[in-house]
């Protein structure tokens, strides 16, 4: 329970250091598109635990996955990579600033890491329950 | 010099085993990850060129307020569709139709599914054909500096990537088919 405590107040830490480098990235320069970047992450897990529950038959569960849950993480995968391509694109043709796109790229992956450590970290305990 | 090997294979036929990247069950997910990773990057690539293009200032030997000779317009969107729908018609036919030996009776049917198979892979290679015509007729043979040439060299990236994402999915989708056959075998 303790470390399960202290698992939760670390993530939850991050996760405000990630929402900070964004926010910062954004204020900075008084630019608040990079503020997209953290709406793309903390979509990007969302069509994954949509899908996931479309599929899992009790014959097929652990072998196949079905097209559902192939789907979501198609579109997982397709919002991760826009996360990390919307900054550099932006600082590419000069609309941030390079700094703003580090920063915003740091703080969008700390972010993406916290969600994915979470679910990790807490999908055990979950399925021993149901 | 004589280690145990571990998972010897009498029908081995080099000493040292190539690299043997099985995935295992995994393989589906990661392909399908992978593929979408590639589709992003591939429709970023060229949403770059074009807000670049958007944005873009003159070359820099050029005075500040000079026009910028050439930008993206729709004649660079056009082979990035085609890609696009061709992507959508390979991915939305089913895959056992297209074995056609499985016995789904229906000749017709497998016949179909060649047909559309087919005309998915002429829209994809028709946009990777267009983006290299694009490139060598409006940025190539006009002799724009290279500042200029990225849109038509990001339009070409963009179709390749798309086919090599369309590949992935596919190879991904099909390893798992044979996998759940020789289960049932």
């Amino acid at each position: 329970m303790a470390a399960g405590l202290k698992t939760v107040i670390l993530l939850s830490f991050v996760l405000a250091v990630g929402f900070l480098l964004i926010i910062l990235s954004c204020a900075l320069w008084q630019n608040w598109l990079p503020l997209l970047v953290a709406l793309t992450f903390v979509l990007a897990p969302v069509p994954n635990a949509l899908f996931s529950h479309c599929g899992s038959d009790d014959i097929s569960s652990s072998y196949e996955s079905s097209a559902p849950v192939d789907l979501g993480r198609f579109i997982t995968a397709t919002f991760v990579v826009t996360g990390f391509a919307l900054p550099i694109v932006l600082a590419h043709s000069n609309i941030i600033d390079s700094r703003a796109c580090a920063m915003s790229i740091a703080g969008g992956g700390l972010v993406y890491t916290t969600i994915m450590a979470y679910s990790a970290a807490f999908s055990q305990e979950e399925s021993e329950y149901d | 010099m004589s280690l145990p090997r571990v998972n010897y294979d009498p029908r081995r036929v080099c000493v040292n085993p190539f690299p043997e990247i099985t995935l295992g069950r995994h393989r589906r997910t990661v392909g399908v990850y992978l593929a979408g990773a590639l589709f992003a990057l591939a429709n970023w690539t060229f949403l770059d060129a074009a807000i670049l293009s958007a944005h873009a200032k003159a070359p820099y030997g050029a005075p500040p307020d000079a026009e910028p000779p050439v930008h993206v317009t729709f004649v660079d969107w056009i082979p990035g569709i085609c890609s696009l729908l061709g992507y959508l018609v390979i991915n939305l036919i089913d895959k056992d139709r297209i074995k056609g030996d499985e016995g789904f009776g229906d000749a017709r049917a497998v016949w179909r599914a060649r047909l559309f198979l087919f005309i998915g892979f002429a829209f994809m290679a028709g946009g990777l054909a267009g983006s290299v015509t694009v490139l060598v007729l409006k940025y190539v043979l006009n002799g724009y500096p290279e500042q200029f040439k990225y849109y038509g060299y990001a339009n070409v990236s963009q179709s390749v990537a798309l086919m090599l994402s369309a590949v992935v999915l596919w190879i991904a989708e099909t390893t798992s088919s044979e996998y759940e056959y020789n289960l049932t075998l």
